[in-house]
């Protein structure tokens, strides 16, 4: 049950960004960390304070008091609490979503990898983007190896899987259609480098780009099909946990695991957290982000 | 290092008379901060504080930031006192006082910089201390604020030679410790270290200035040393380093300091890292905010 003497009992009002939260949405994030492992920073509760309102409005409830029952207490908390994510989340996918997760890529992790690879015979750099949705990950990373391919990955061949749950998402993310909204972090030079125009408004992404794509349908929990994908030297798996409870979530980590090649890494969504799922990896810190260290052999520290 | 480099270090520290422009309160300050807390007197403290109006008024504002978590600010030092307890206004008069040591003309490290880096990491090892259930957050904290005091002393007895190895640590985007060997054959440790023994700063300190970047070869105090140097890491993977991209990877577990906490707080291992950074990108902006509010004159004159 709710502690302290401050909750608001009405719908919640519209909070802006510097506007003191409601100290109930700061208990509601724990919940959500707690259940789903994405953590809502202090100055993006609003954002949470907003997606409540809107939940409690679809559902009919009055006060927020009734709603943190209902996330507490009800047998359906759990999902509830996804909803609740989903509205918080909801229309952030774009086309490079997170710059320094790239900038490791680039900057940290394939001179890295390049350099410890460079006496074997074959040059083959395997990228997971599991959950891929309707593709922006992968094209993102796509044109980002792609940038790389007459410099660090120059003789070496690249080959990115993208999976998804849902049937329509991979044939959307096969188009490889944008708009506006999904490229609005894309900068002009990879629009004009890797994109054409589809109609007036959209752009699809190039022949050459699609070519380092595998696009397929996969379940994560599908334990004979999970023990396939071996081989991999990075696997990203953004925002996808969520919709996992605790014992599935742990069980794919441990695929994720052991379908890594020694010294590859997992990346998660930015704000993230494989807390109490895994110990086997080592969480690493990059400039600006967070990853996931499966420890070489050589380190001796696995 | 050779014998005759530390002498040669020593020698020039020796003939910076005092760090120009430091406050009064600054020395006896120090020696306060030696003592132990029941010899030290309060009326003392608000005595000396109040020799300088404007050390004075930036640590009420200080005492005033969220990052104190006071629910009103204080009125008075003495109030502050009351309130945030003695310690705790020592470590933040020391605040104040160093933001008035930093050379004039600065060749080489940029003020900003090097104190939202100082007072982010003192407020890292603070929040990481805690988070172990040390009883010694303010040392802790004084400790980060202090570690890479060797700036100072190397901006004004040896600013060409610091001011090389910046630009080769900012061009390579390695860290500025493996620039400073490179090109001058020493540090700001051994900087520093030669100016905390003229200070007479207490043995732990001084261990911790002149090893945070290699915390096993420090001679005591070795795990306040070890949570120095990994919230030193930490804040330069989250934007409180010295405002370059930093290409490297920071494995904590992995790290030889991690393992030398761990044999002082046994359930190290069961820390949630990633909550703890989440939790540290909260506080940045309020540092950033503070470092302007603090140092901003300080700066400003420079």
């Amino acid at each position: 049950m709710i502690t302290g003497t401050q909750i608001a009992t009405t719908m919640p009002s519209p909070v802006k960004v510097g506007d003191p939260v409601d100290p109930i949405f700061r208990q509601i994030r724990d919940l959500v960390y707690k259940v789903c492992g994405i953590f809502q920073l202090e100055e993006k509760l609003y954002l949470m304070a907003d997606a409540c309102g809107r939940r409690m409005k679809q559902l009919s409830i009055r006060t927020l008091r009734e709603y943190w029952d209902l996330l507490t207490t009800h047998s359906n908390r759990e999902g509830e609490i996804r909803q609740l994510l989903n509205e918080v989340t909801i229309g952030e996918t774009c086309l490079f979503r997170s710059p320094p997760q790239l900038d490791a890529l680039r900057k940290v992790i394939l001179p890295e990898l390049v350099a410890d690879r460079s006496r074997q015979i074959t040059k083959r750099l395997r990228i997971w983007s599991a959950g891929c949705s309707t593709g922006e990950e992968p094209y993102t990373l796509a044109m980002n190896m792609l940038e790389e391919s007459g410099h660090l990955l120059e003789g070496w061949t690249v080959e990115i899987l993208a999976t998804d749950l849902n049937d329509r998402s991979v044939e959307t993310a096969k188009a490889g259609v944008y708009g506006d909204y999904a490229l609005r972090a894309t900068t002009d030079y990879f629009k004009r480098k890797y994109f054409s125009s589809f109609d007036d408004k959209k752009l699809q992404a190039r022949p050459e780009v699609k070519k380092l794509i595998t696009f397929s349908r996969l379940n994560l929990q599908d334990d004979s099909r999970m023990l396939f994908m071996k081989g991999m030297d990075l696997i990203f798996c953004c925002n996808v946990l969520i919709y996992f409870d605790g014992p599935s979530k742990a069980k794919v980590i441990n695929h994720f695991f052991n379908n890594l090649n020694f010294g590859g890494y997992f990346f998660l969504g930015t704000s993230e957290s494989l807390f109490k799922l895994n110990d086997k990896f080592h969480l690493v810190h990059f400039p600006g982000t967070i990853g996931y260290w499966k420890p070489s052999l050589k380190s001796g520290k696995l | 290092m050779t014998t005759s480099m530390t002498a040669t270090i020593r020698e020039r520290v020796a003939r910076i008379e005092t760090m120009p422009s430091v406050p009064a309160v600054f020395i006896p300050l120090l020696e306060m901060l030696n003592l132990p807390i029941e010899n030290v007197k309060l009326d003392e403290v608000v005595k000396l504080v109040s020799y300088d109006n404007t050390i004075a008024a930036q640590c009420l504002r200080m005492a005033g930031s969220p990052l104190f978590g006071l629910a009103k600010s204080p009125e008075s030092i003495k109030g502050a006192v009351i309130s945030l307890g003695l310690r705790r206004v020592e470590t933040i008069l020391l605040t104040c006082c160093l933001g008035h040591a930093f050379p004039a003309k600065s060749l080489a490290v940029d003020p900003t910089a090097f104190w939202r880096h100082s007072l982010g990491c003192a407020m890292v090892c603070r929040k990481f201390s805690d988070k172990l259930g040390s009883a010694d957050g303010d040392k802790a904290y004084m400790a980060g604020l202090l570690h890479d005091i060797g700036f100072l002393v190397s901006c004004i007895a040896f600013p060409k030679e610091l001011g090389t190895a910046l630009v080769l640590a900012t061009k390579e985007q390695t860290p500025i410790d493996e620039a400073e060997r490179t090109t001058m054959g020493f540090t700001h440790c051994d900087t520093g270290r030669a100016l905390a023994e003229k200070w007479h700063l207490a043995n732990d300190m001084v261990q911790v200035i002149a090893h945070h970047h290699d915390p096993e070869q420090s001679e005591a105090a070795q795990p306040l040393v070890a949570l120095v140097h990994l919230s030193d890491l930490l804040c330069r993977m989250r934007g409180m380093g010295y405002g370059y991209y930093e290409r490297r990877m920071v494995d904590w577990v992995g790290d030889p300091a991690w393992a030398i906490l761990k044999k002082e707080y046994r359930d190290l291992d069961g820390m949630d890292l990633a909550r703890f950074t989440f939790e540290m990108d909260e506080a940045i902006g309020e540092v950033f905010a503070l470092v302007s509010a603090i140092f901003g004159g300080a700066i400003a004159r420079n």
